[in-house]
């Protein structure tokens, strides 16, 4: 058990890089490639360096859930799956890890603790509202990972398995409206935390160019968005300012 | 104001540590503007700058769902720049100022990563022969190479903030009146309030968490008119 366990170790460690060497060519491929290798070490001499090879070449998912098929594809080639049933093990993988992770953490999970903190600064919970953030987030986060690879190992081929895990859907279940309330919560106060150094027209001010933004991201989204938008008005704001005494 | 040599070596170590965090290592979330804006005034005795500055950040975070390659801005070290703006400069000059900061440094950011991604292709696809042979050592050179070009990338944007916000408050603050201040303030919280918004209802949807989300906004209005 023992021995098993380091190796999964190690590639837990280096899954928390995955994305470190990101490019356009293979995308996550070479840190995948490197968080499977020291459950490739143990592989007879001419199974460890194509196992290696094949580790590294094109995937994309979810930072967060990459395990999953890191765990998954190592197993394969322990139990001696065909080269090209580990390729199309890996490709079959990368959509519905990408989804799911992106529902489960960065539209549900992160969106969900951030709207919380933020509401918790307006109420005046200062910086232990983020220490506490970052806590809640990273115990999700690490457990997440650790599971993903876990659950690869585990299952091997049959990955499909882990991925059906009630838990899983019921969190995106739960997390989907969870993070609506909590944002939609949080704005209101926010607003009102932000404007509270304005005086009474600036804050008239601010509601309308708020209006006014929120209408041209919501019917223009696809050209106009918050940094454009926020540099478009600095520039009027300063034009206007120093010109305006 | 010129910051001590000691407290801009921390805001640099700081924002390089939140720059590699978006992507490479460890993606623990201190790369969120909450977090990065926070510490960035913990470091420079200025906490409730630092939250303000998050909070603004933060709501403008929100317009971008992290995806495949999609391209974004860089929100973390531009906190840590607007937060070391906003912290020579009184109430709400502080705050536009370092959020004008924060926005040029956000967007030259989201700018290096899209570089950094094309350098990292350049340099696996030289290698592609190297990586068919299986050899570990080659995948471990390109992985290290690709976490340090990270971090080289991560502490020039956070330097470019940290000169930019050295020269706003000299050519800025001084030819802006205090209506002007107040006007920047009011442009950049408004469409990171807008931001927020619009992108929360974009990850929302047409579904039954609409619902959801007016629910959590009419309960925030209440508790805001509460307080008041």
């Amino acid at each position: 058990m023992a021995a098993v366990k380091r190796p999964l170790a190690r590639a837990l460690l280096r899954l928390f890089a995955v994305q470190g060497s990101y490019n356009y060519e293979r995308m996550l491929g070479v840190g995948v490639g490197v968080a499977e290798e020291p459950l490739l070490r143990d592989l007879a001499d001419g199974k460890y360096r194509p196992a290696v090879a094949r580790g590294a070449h094109f995937f994309n998912a979810h930072p967060y859930l990459a395990g999953l098929a890191v765990g998954a594809a190592a197993r394969a080639e322990h139990d001696g799956a065909a080269p090209d049933q580990i390729e199309r093990l890996r490709e079959a993988l990368c959509g519905p890890l990408g989804s799911l992770g992106d529902r489960l953490v960065w539209a549900g999970w992160l969106p969900f603790l951030s709207g919380l903190t933020l509401a918790a600064i307006a109420l005046g919970a200062g910086w232990i509202a983020v220490a506490a953030f970052l806590i809640v987030y990273n115990i999700g986060h690490v457990a997440l990972r650790w599971w993903a690879l876990k659950a690869g190992w585990t299952h091997g081929t049959r990955v499909s398995i882990a991925l059906h895990h009630p838990v899983l859907h019921r969190a995106v279940a739960l997390l989907g409206p969870a993070m609506a309330f909590s944002v939609g919560a949080a704005l209101p106060l926010t607003a009102a935390y932000l404007s509270a150094p304005f005086e009474s027209w600036a804050r008239v001010a601010l509601a309308i160019v708020a209006a006014l933004s929120f209408l041209a991201m919501r019917l223009r989204g696809d050209r106009i968005h918050g940094l454009r938008l926020s540099l478009a008005l600095a520039a009027v704001a300063l034009v206007v300012g120093i010109i305006w005494p | 104001m010129i910051l001590p040599i000691e407290l801009l070596i921390a805001l640099v170590v700081w924002g390089t540590l939140v720059g590699v965090d978006l992507v490479s290592l460890p993606q623990m979330m201190i790369a969120r503007p909450l977090v990065a804006g926070t510490v960035a005034g913990a470091i420079l005795g200025d906490i409730p700058t630092g939250l303000k500055l998050g909070v603004v950040f933060e709501l403008l975070q929100y317009d971008i769902l992290p995806v495949g390659a999609v391209r974004y801005p860089e929100y973390g070290p531009a906190t840590v720049a607007a937060v070391a703006t906003a912290h020579a400069s009184d109430g709400v000059l502080g705050l536009g100022l370092g959020a004008l900061v924060g926005l040029v440094t956000g967007l030259a950011g989201g700018l290096t990563i899209n570089v950094l991604r094309r350098v990292n292709s350049r340099i696996v696809h030289a290698a592609a022969a190297q990586l068919e042979s299986g050899d570990p050592s080659v995948l471990a050179r390109l992985h290290v190479g690709g976490l340090l070009r990270d971090a080289l990338r991560a502490a020039l944007v956070t330097v470019f903030g940290q000169v930019l916000a050295w020269l706003a408050r000299p050519l800025l603050g001084g030819v802006l009146s205090v209506r002007g201040a107040v006007l920047l303030a009011v442009a950049i919280v408004a469409t990171a309030l807008a931001a927020g918004a619009a992108g929360t209802l974009r990850l929302v949807g047409r579904g039954p968490n609409l619902a959801w989300f007016a629910a959590g906004l009419a309960g925030g209005l209440a508790v805001t008119i509460w307080l008041r």
